[in-house]
């Protein structure tokens, strides 16, 4: 039986590789209410947590 | 709002991991069971986390974010007094007869244990409320991204249950649970970011507390009397009401979530499904009602951020939208919104695999066609995903004439969710209890709530037959309609069941407690595998928040 944390890592560390280049390309680009580049911190939260689910899976297999 | 070509992007990711996990898990399906019940085989990070992720639909999201902003902290006790303590009951003292019967619903469980009449009763209540509460959820969904998105409401009401019909369709229950993780996390790490950038914004929690009345952040201190509160409820409505009727009702013998458990792979961890789930549960309250009180704290701030009026006061619908406008740049909105979606879909994907099953064992193989071969039942529970999403689908588009989700999903439940558990409580606890007592005492509950309902006015809602009482709020009202109801059903089921003829105590083995010997854990079970010592654990770290935020 497969094991649902690889694609679930593959997922969020795709999500986080795009929300990174997001907040790499335009860093000036933000929210109305925040000055915070959110999508660069947002992105990197993302590529750790599928990082560690692709490390817990591959680990496994 | 408007989207960037990224937010489109993330989208489509999401989409099109929903729709490969589905394709994957499809050659896993071989029978009836296979699709209908997971065939026993998920693991307890699986079901657990899909036992939340189930619940977690999108007017949930919408509406507890909303709840936040209206009437603060005292949102949480739908999740630290009205599921928390369900939850650890269903699971130590509940599943061991849910699994160990080895029933394949909770309305099969009520044929075993009681008679077919009251499984049909249960069987079918339990149909319509799936297809009602789907079809709400899906309204949700579709009217919330006409108004932020602009996007058509049938457009995305057909996309997002298109995809949900696929996958569902493609690997059942367990591609159902599956892709219930994927959206949990989602879920999770899509929300985060707005609770921490509103809550930082506004000053933190003391920032907040400064800027609010007192009332909106706490849980307890304003519930000694209905006036005193924004909800109109007090101790008693509440812990009898919201935190024992209806919780109960949902968590312990709602097919949407037990299902969940049921599909684990031991008894252990069909047990501690329920409680590994709730520590999550728990914290849920702080990514999406603590968003909602900060936006009333930054309404006061004049930073620029202000819910639309709505009448005499605010669309609270719209909390959770505009706070992502306002703090979520083009890439993480994407983000957001797909959370959003996700939360519909999972929603959507928990009554879907549920109607499947009890239209399929509980009412076709019941009544309809018995002693077919499997293969016929496997194509019997594909084609209640067709039918169950397009019933969905029409009840969305009937939803458009009502306006307040929470108010009327919790009406439904009062009307059915609420007697149920007196039924299971007898039928698991009480070896007298029989059949005639359980369908009695639930044709009675079901009755004495649409009579309360009907005899009782608030904020012009029921009284359809007279006015006997006004309740200051629509929630107190409910709250005593299930306390009615439960209470009925409970006096019902006993003063019958002593008027029939009980059933022979060997019949009742492994369906009620006493006769039936409690498994013990499996031998390799650690000491905090062990269901009681989660069920303390997570008791204790319930009571902790509740006095924190009290």
């Amino acid at each position: 039986m497969w094991d649902l944390r690889l694609p679930s890592g593959l997922f969020f560390t795709l999500l986080g590789l795009i929300l990174c280049a997001t907040g790499l390309v335009g860093p000036a680009h933000h929210a109305p209410l925040t000055q915070a580049n959110v999508n660069l911190y947002a992105g990197a939260g993302m590529l750790a947590f599928g990082g560690v689910m692709l490390w817990l899976g591959l680990r496994r297999s | 709002m408007r989207l960037a070509a990224v937010d489109y992007l993330i989208i489509a990711l999401y989409f099109a991991f929903v729709l490969g996990i589905g394709w994957l898990i499809r050659k896993r399906v071989a029978s009836s069971e296979d699709f209908l019940t997971s065939s026993r085989s998920v693991p307890l990070w699986i079901t657990s986390l899909a036992f939340i992720a189930a619940n977690m639909g999108a007017q949930e999201m919408i509406g507890m974010c909303a709840s936040g902003a209206k009437y603060g902290m005292m949102t949480a006790h739908f999740y630290w007094v009205g599921a928390i303590p369900a939850m650890i009951f269903v699971g130590v003292f509940m599943m061991p007869f849910y699994y160990g019967s080895r029933a394949r619903s909770v309305p099969e469980y009520l044929r075993l244990r009681f008679d077919e009449k009251t499984r049909t009763f249960n069987a079918v209540t339990f149909a319509a409320m799936t297809v009602f509460s789907s079809g709400i959820s899906m309204y949700a969904l579709g009217r919330l991204f006409q108004l932020v998105l602009g996007w058509s409401f049938t457009s995305s009401v057909l996309l997002s249950a298109g995809i949900v019909l696929a996958y569902t369709y493609l690997g059942g229950l367990t591609s159902a649970m599956y892709n219930e993780v994927l959206q949990f996390f989602l879920i999770v790490l899509g929300f985060t970011p707005l609770a921490i950038l509103a809550v930082h914004r506004a000053g933190g929690w003391e920032g907040i507390s400064s800027r609010l009345p007192d009332m909106m952040t706490h849980s307890w201190a304003y519930t000694h009397s209905p006036s005193a509160n924004a909800m109109g409820v007090e101790v008693f409505g509440l812990v009898m009401g919201l935190g024992f009727v209806l919780s109960f009702g949902y968590w312990c013998t709602d097919f949407l979530v037990v299902q969940r458990a049921m599909a684990a792979n031991s008894m252990t961890a069909a047990r501690n499904t329920p409680l590994v789930a709730a520590f999550p549960k728990m914290l849920i309250p702080f990514i999406v009602i603590v968003p909602g009180i900060a936006a009333m704290a930054l309404m006061q701030m004049n930073v620029g951020y202000a819910l639309p009026p709505k009448g005499s006061a605010y669309d609270y619908d719209l909390t959770l939208t505009t706070l992502m406008a306002s703090f979520y740049p083009s890439g993480l909105l994407g983000v957001g919104l797909t959370a959003l979606m996700a939360s519909f879909m999972s929603g959507m994907a928990g009554n879907v695999t549920a109607l499947n099953t009890v239209w399929t064992y509980d009412i076709y193989q019941g009544h309809i066609r018995k002693g077919a071969p499997d293969s016929h039942y496997l194509m019997v529970g594909r084609l209640t995903t067709i039918v169950g999403t397009g019933l969905s689908i029409a009840t969305a588009y009937l939803a458009q004439l009502y306006n307040n989700i929470m108010d009327l999903l919790q009406l439904v439940f009062g009307f059915v969710n609420a007697p149920l558990f007196a039924t299971f409580l007898l039928g698991m606890f009480w070896k007298r209890a029989t059949g005639h007592g359980a369908f009695g005492g639930l044709v009675a509950g079901t009755a004495a709530a649409a009579l309360t309902h009907g005899l009782t006015l608030a904020e012009g809602k029921g009284a359809w037959i007279a006015r006997l009482h006004e309740f200051p709020s629509t929630m107190a009202q409910n709250f005593w309609i299930a306390i009615v109801a439960w209470t009925t059903c409970f006096l019902v089921t006993i003063v019958v069941s002593l008027l029939t003829r009980p059933r022979p105590e060997s019949e009742l083995v492994n369906l009620v407690y006493g006769i039936t010997r409690l498994p013990p854990p499996e031998p390799q079970a650690r000491w905090y595998q062990r269901p009681g010592v989660l069920a303390v654990v997570v008791g204790v770290a319930c009571v902790l928040l509740n006095v924190w935020f009290g």
